[in-house]
């Protein structure tokens, strides 16, 4: 069961925006395979937490060591991990400008060095996968908030990662397409991906979720399996949280 | 009409000087602008500083000022370095035509830094975000999206730069550039008609702005494809 070295390893993490502390002492390890649910009221540190995963905030104290990587200031370092770590966010940030084939090909080519052909190839192959396949040629505009995240995944599964973030992936998304984009990510973690998700989707969590974390105020106030997690939560804050979403 | 005849080759030749400086000055426009708007973003307050410089000292002086200062300024320069190696050497300058094309395409190149600033600044941080976080680098994600995005919200302004220097050329013939002002004061002083020499300039250059205007047009149809829904 436990693998030599964890995938994603955090020791002690602090972030600061300015004066405001957004994670406290942070430590997570997540393994091969492992799907980790994130949950929280708003501001509890989050997104910002899964955000220095891939540096795209710099944490201020601690370590962060992906797959044997440190974070550190080494710009090739950094490159070499954000290829290997997927990101899905809440408002799908698609290239506007390209096309949906396009918005897939293009960090394979540049990044991966993929020649034309088979990043094209690779493209449609997961094009297929999140079910959208005819929409190839369409610019993200076009498509409704569902494609367009479903397409995002695509994008971020093209490279291949070896773990994929999830920032809040359905919170942008009208209700009816919820589910569509759900769909996608349950068949993610049937496969074997490796999936940190920040999200409100309990249901989600329940049924794919090895590990529950919640977060209150910058610091991982409990970490348990979903069973545990949702019938008999410790910490009073936890309680709170719960009984506030899973009220109506 | 019939005083224009014998003068048709001179002024198509003109016409000819004010495309290539147009076309030369435009490159450097669009460089100098791309340049000025990176510094002023930069976080090298060196760099914001000199940017600053630039574009208040440009935006603030008289365009045809900056030419003579550039044209002279040079020459007495080009000239005093000849002069260490041969002292017979009386005028040397920089040729008009590069002189010229410089001077507007620093002028308006410092205009095109804050419509660039301001149209880089309009990019929404979304997609810049997710190109980083796929692991491209800063100069990938700059050519790829930053730009393309960019330019999209630049090219109304821009069009604007375009035709601030197309009529810029017209000054160059102060320098003693060929373009088709300079051939309308020599046709002038044989013919003694200006008014019909400076109608034949303006209806050039209003045929050249009118190119532009259309190009920029195309252009701006071409740069908001993707936000024509699917019908």
């Amino acid at each position: 069961m436990t693998s030599p070295q964890p995938l994603i390893q955090m020791q002690n993490v602090d972030k600061y925006f300015g004066n405001f502390q957004a994670l406290k002492k942070i430590n997570l390890s997540v393994s091969k395979g492992e799907r980790i649910v994130v949950c929280g009221p708003s501001g509890s540190g989050k997104s910002t937490m899964i955000r220095c995963i891939n540096r795209l905030e710099k944490h201020n104290g601690g370590t962060i060591i992906i797959d044997g990587i440190e974070l550190t200031d080494d710009l090739k370092d950094l490159n070499a991990v954000r290829r290997e770590v997927g990101m899905v966010f809440q408002s799908f940030n698609l290239f506007p400008h390209m096309t949906i084939m396009n918005n897939l090909m293009l960090a394979q080519k540049l990044v991966r060095k993929t020649p034309k052909a088979e990043a094209r190839e690779v493209a449609m192959h997961y094009l297929e996968r999140v079910k959208i396949p005819e929409q190839a040629e369409k610019y993200p505009i076009q498509l409704s908030g569902g494609q367009q995240q479903r397409v995002a995944i695509a994008r971020a599964l093209c490279m291949k990662p070896e773990v994929i973030l999830f920032d809040e992936p359905t919170s942008a998304l009208d209700p009816e397409m919820i589910n569509e984009v759900l769909e996608v990510m349950v068949d993610l973690a049937r496969d074997g991906m490796t999936m940190i998700c920040v999200t409100h989707e309990m249901g989600f969590a329940r049924s794919v979720a090895d590990r529950v974390i919640f977060m209150d105020a910058g610091e991982i106030v409990e970490e348990a399996e979903p069973e545990t997690f949702f019938n008999a939560p410790k910490n009073d804050r936890t309680k709170l949280f719960l009984s506030q979403i899973l009220s109506h | 009409m019939e005083v224009l005849s014998g003068w048709w080759d001179d002024f198509f030749w003109g016409s000819v000087v004010v495309a290539q400086v147009f076309l030369a000055s435009l490159v450097l426009m669009v460089i100098f602008g791309l340049i000025g708007a990176a510094a002023k973003l930069s976080d090298s307050r060196f760099a914001q500083k000199i940017a600053n410089g630039y574009t208040i000292v440009f935006r603030g002086t008289p365009e045809i000022l900056v030419i003579l200062l550039l044209y002279f300024g040079s020459a007495i320069t080009l000239t005093a370095i000849a002069q260490l190696f041969n002292p017979e050497i009386k005028f040397l300058d920089v040729p008009p035509f590069w002189a010229g094309t410089i001077a507007i395409a620093l002028i308006v190149g410092s205009y095109a830094t804050e419509t660039f600033r301001g149209a880089f600044l309009g990019v929404k941080p979304g997609s810049i975000e997710a190109a980083q976080a796929l692991g491209m680098s800063t100069l990938q994600v700059f050519v790829y999206v930053r730009v393309p995005e960019m330019w999209r919200l630049a090219l109304p302004a821009f069009g604007n730069h375009m035709l601030s220097l197309i009529k810029d050329t017209a000054l160059i013939s102060i320098i003693g550039l060929n373009e088709t002002l300079f051939v309308a004061k020599q046709a002038i002083g044989t013919t003694g008609k200006p008014f019909t020499m400076y109608i034949v300039v303006g209806l050039i250059y209003l045929g050249f702005s009118t190119v532009i205007t259309l190009t920029v047009m195309g252009l701006e149809r071409y740069g908001h494809r993707h936000m024509r829904a699917a019908t």
